[in-house]
């Protein structure tokens, strides 16, 4: 019989009981309530599955789940049509430039999706920079409303989540596999269809997985694209939020079906990947594909074409917001007007989001890096068990979260709705998988018998994790909470849910600023949220990996 | 000066039994070494002494005091890793001194102790250096001062020489055993080198599939292999399996390899089969056989001149050829094809019972 409890294991059953109570809390205890108003009646007495039927039988909700599928596959499509060309060309051609556009290519996923989309709005919307200007020429205009538009908005923000590791996995191709197939007879074509993209395919599909779940439960670019369309993840929020009328019971139906189809993705994927492993350690990396220099002009348009059009929206935010508006009209004249302007109307959202986002991203560090810890150190059940569960907020919708969050903790003997603190442990929870995620990835590089001789030399497990291996970790949990921090600022889809009072936040602000008037101040917000994203990111590059990226 | 009682430990890791119920005795002040191919259990036997492997099963004890049930860091046993271990973001000194301040040792006394620890693995004055700046040699000196500085119950050491080159894992072992024996210290010594066990225990077992094999001094083991397993692992050897024929002169007669040789007598009934090993070294050619020596004549099928020493293969009868180890003194011609009389020693050769 083994010891129930081996003396070794007071400081791993610590952390893992804390991350139980407060995973159970905050996340398992809301997702609950969302699951039980599904099924009840409108008393909240009865078992029912009236909330089901009637959404399928609902003609508008059917639509809302097909169209937030569609995007979601198109998205994901499209992701991967862009990102694995793109990896081929960054690994094999010789693109000038290639390392700035290697540090670029990472920004679109950082900076927030939902200001890309406004930034769209601003230049080809019906009141659109470009718009005006090509109406004005009498020439026709296109609409950037609908579907295509969020397909190609969704599309040039994720396409790095499938670009970054399939462009590992590219550089991981040994030369001499790719020798082997073409001394058998292969030509090159044949030899990059069948050897090449399918041993990078596992790390591109792991991408597309980011993309899909990322595009399913975004609710900024809809909110601001999809005008009339019914999207999942609106839907739910404006049956909870209740416009015309609350109505828990659809509102949590609609939320189960967003976890149900992110939880499937997630499993179709760990099923698909199970069966291929393939490891690859490259010994010669294959050589640079020479071409002729239309073909180098060509790839090196293609490349620098999409990086920068996915950049260019946020360069115009910038522009616009430097610029006179008068009334909703834009002046071709330089101001900080709008800056002004926003100073005095929205001091305390910007101190609120730069404020709360640090409490969480350190929050999530703070408990994800033990999580990390056991997971990696200490492999038996219950770490297995804490792994699996530490990874669920990824599948949960942060308009799910939220929802959970209020009908949880809006009575009771919590009361938290209505403060900052559900904020901050909203954020806090659908970070942690990253924190658990990035923490794993910087202790796989840190010699665990480093950890086995201090110990051995008679400290105690909890102070050498944090006297020993913490130091030993800094810079990338460093570099992990800053990149954390940076996705919370921009953070829309559980904040729109959860913010009351005093205690909004700067995506709010421009949130709100898209229904009103002032375009002037929402592009003045966004700069802020885009220099707020930037700065950081760039004081903190050296720190970063691109694996970091890959899991955010 | 501790003695350490090992009693019948198990682990199991799944469907492998890495550890099978183990017992060992070890004497205060013992250099005991645990020998055995790949996965047979030494590293987790090693790992249970030291608190980093649970036990299914049974008991360890430091002297009187039980410590498997104690945690780790409670242990005061000193561990030298394989691949040294030596925290990369301290000193030299910061390292050696790491488990002092652990233990609460004062500042001044503190300096005192590391600068002798340190001049024990002859690196006076390399406190200050960093870890990074240091050969792989020195990185296990410093592992090693850093185990001895705290003076622990046991010193456990797995593998510690395997990421050295041969001429200096040759000289830490020397300095390791030298400074085992001036301390006093028990030790227990990991190693799948049967060289190394050989060259500097007092006593050695060899583990097999998470079991005790054979326990006992290196000589003895050497000479009087108790399985035909010990008698493969530890040193060349020719296992040789055969048919027992009789008795004569109190030997047992066994014919193998379709020759007849003579072995010391055991119990086994005429007809029935029995392995025994015959060493290379056991085996001399001779020019002129003496009458009443026991020998086996075949011709030479391979020679191999390593300096000093003569290797030979020489085929009998059918079978894989008798390998044959001698010093080199001129007066056999190693010639391929030649015939050859070898004489040997019949208590020289170990016989497993059937
Ligand atoms: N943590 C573990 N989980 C699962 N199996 C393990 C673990 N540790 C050891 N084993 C298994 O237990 C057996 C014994 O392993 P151990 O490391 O003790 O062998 P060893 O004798 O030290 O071998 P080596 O000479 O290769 O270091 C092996 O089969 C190994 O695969
Ligand atoms: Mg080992």
């Amino acid at each position: 019989m083994r010891r129930l409890l081996p003396p070794r294991s007071a400081f791993p059953l610590t952390v893992a009981a804390f991350a139980f109570a407060f995973l159970g809390l905050f996340l398992a205890w809301p997702l609950y309530k969302v699951l039980a108003s599904s099924f009840l009646d409108a008393e909240g007495a009865r078992f029912t599955l009236d909330a089901y039927v009637k959404v399928f039988a609902t003609g508008y909700y059917r639509s809302a789940v097909a169209n937030s599928l569609a995007i979601g596959v198109m998205t994901t499509l499209a992701c991967m049509a862009i990102g694995l060309p793109m990896a081929f060309l960054l690994a094999r051609m010789a693109i000038p430039g290639r390392s700035v556009l290697l540090a670029l290519s990472a920004l679109p996923l950082i900076l927030p999706s939902f200001i890309g989309a406004y930034a769209w709005v601003l230049l080809f919307g019906r009141a659109g920079i470009v718009t005006q200007w090509l109406q004005g020429l009498g020439l026709p205009t296109t609409t950037i409303y609908g579907m295509p538009g969020i397909v190609m908005v969704f599309t040039l923000h994720s396409f790095p989540y499938v670009l970054l590791p399939a462009l590992a996995a590219v550089r991981a191709v040994d030369a001499s596999i790719e020798e082997a197939g073409q001394n058998l007879g292969a030509s090159r074509w044949r030899v990059f269809r069948t050897v090449t993209v399918p041993v990078i395919m596992p790390a591109v599909l792991a991408g597309g997985l980011l993309v899909f779940i990322e595009t399913l439960e975004n609710f900024g670019v809809p909110f601001v694209l999809a005008e009339d369309m019914p999207i999942l993840a609106i839907e739910a929020y404006k049956l909870f939020v209740g416009e015309v009328g609350a109505n828990p019971a659809m509102a949590g139906a609609l939320a189960m079906l967003l976890v149900v189809m992110a939880a499937l993705a997630l499993l179709l994927q760990r099923h698909y990947l199970a069966r291929r492993r393939f490891a690859t350690v490259a010994r010669s990396a294959p050589p640079v594909i020479r071409t002729g220099p239309l073909g180098r002009w060509a790839a090196s348009a293609f490349v620098w074409g999409l990086v920068l059009l996915a950049l260019l929206p946020f360069v115009a935010i910038v522009v616009v917001a430097l610029m006179k508006f008068r009334g909703p009209v834009l002046q071709p004249e330089f101001s900080l007007g709008n800056f002004v302007q926003l100073f005095e109307r929205a001091q305390r959202p910007l101190a609120n989001t730069l404020g709360l986002a640090t409490v969480a991203a350190v929050g999530a560090s703070l408990i994800g890096i033990p999580i990390a810890y056991v997971l990696t150190r200490y492999r038996s059940p219950i770490a297995h068990a804490l792994d699996v569960l530490a990874m669920v907020p990824f599948a949960v919708a942060g308009t799910v979260l939220g929802i959970g969050l209020i009908l949880a903790f809006n009575s009771g003997w919590l009361v938290l709705t209505g403060g900052w603190l559900i904020l901050v442990l909203a954020w806090l929870v659908r970070k942690l998988p990253f924190s658990v995620r990035s923490g794993s990835a910087i202790l796989h590089q840190i010699d665990p018998t480093l950890e086995e001789a201090s110990v051995n030399l008679g400290r105690s497990p909890s102070w050498t994790f944090f006297r020993l291996t913490v130091p030993l970790m800094l810079g990338g949990i460093v570099g992990g909470t800053v990149l954390a921090w940076v996705t919370i600022v921009s953070e829309l889809s559980s904040t729109v849910v959860l913010y009351s009072g005093p205690w909004t936040t700067m995506t709010v602000v421009i949130f709100r600023a898209l229904e009103g008037q002032g375009a002037g101040t929402a592009a003045a917000a966004a700069t802020v949220l885009i220099v707020a994203t930037v700065v950081p990111l760039a004081l903190v590059y050296r720190l970063l990996r691109r694996n970091n990226l890959a899991v955010l | 000066m501790t003695a350490v009682t090992i009693s019948r430990v198990a682990r199991t890791f799944g469907a492998v039994r890495a550890v099978a119920g183990v017992s060992i005795a070890i004497e205060a002040g013992e250099l005991f070494t645990l020998l055995g191919p790949s996965g047979c259990g030494k590293t987790t036997l090693l790992r249970m002494v030291a608190g980093f492997c649970d036990l299914d099963e049974g008991s360890i004890h430091f002297a009187d005091r039980r410590i498997d049930t104690l945690p780790p860091h409670r242990r005061n046993t000193g561990m030298v890793f394989q691949n040294y271990a030596i925290f990369p973001n301290l000193t030299v000194h910061g390292n050696v001194a790491y488990g002092l301040s652990a233990r609460g040792v004062a500042a001044d006394d503190m300096r005192g102790r590391v600068e002798r620890a340190l001049a024990l693995v002859h690196l006076p004055g390399y406190g200050e250096r960093w870890p990074h700046q240091l050969s792989g040699g020195q990185l296990q000196r410093v592992a090693l001062a850093r185990s001895l500085v705290i003076e622990p119950d046991v010193l456990l050491l797995d593998e510690p020489l395997s990421n050295l080159d041969a001429q200096l894992r040759v000289d830490m072992r020397r300095e390791i055993r030298a400074l085992q024996q001036r301390l006093g210290i028990t030790a227990i010594y990991v190693t799948h080198d049967q060289e190394e066990a050989l060259a500097i225990s007092d006593r050695i077992a060899v583990m097999r599939a998470g079991r005790l094999e054979q326990v006992g001094a290196p000589a003895a083991i050497y000479r009087a292999p108790a399985t035909p397993f010990v008698a493969e692992f530890l040193g060349a050897t020719n296992l040789l399996t055969g048919r027992v024929a009789g008795r004569e002169d109190g030997h047992l007669l066994v014919d193998a390899l379709g020759r007849r040789f003579r072995l010391p007598a055991v119990d086994a009934a005429a007809g029935t089969d029995v392995t025994f090993s015959l060493r290379p070294e056991a085996l001399q050619p001779v020019t002129v056989a003496v009458a009443g020596a026991a020998t086996v004549a075949g011709e030479i099928a391979a020679a191999e001149h390593l300096g000093a020493l003569l290797h030979l293969e020489v085929r009998l009868g059918d079978g894989p050829p008798l390998r044959v180890a001698m010093l080199d003194d001129g007066a056999v011609a190693p010639a391929v094809g030649r015939p050859v009389t070898l004489a040997y020693d019949p208590s020289r050769i170990t016989v497993f019972p059937p």
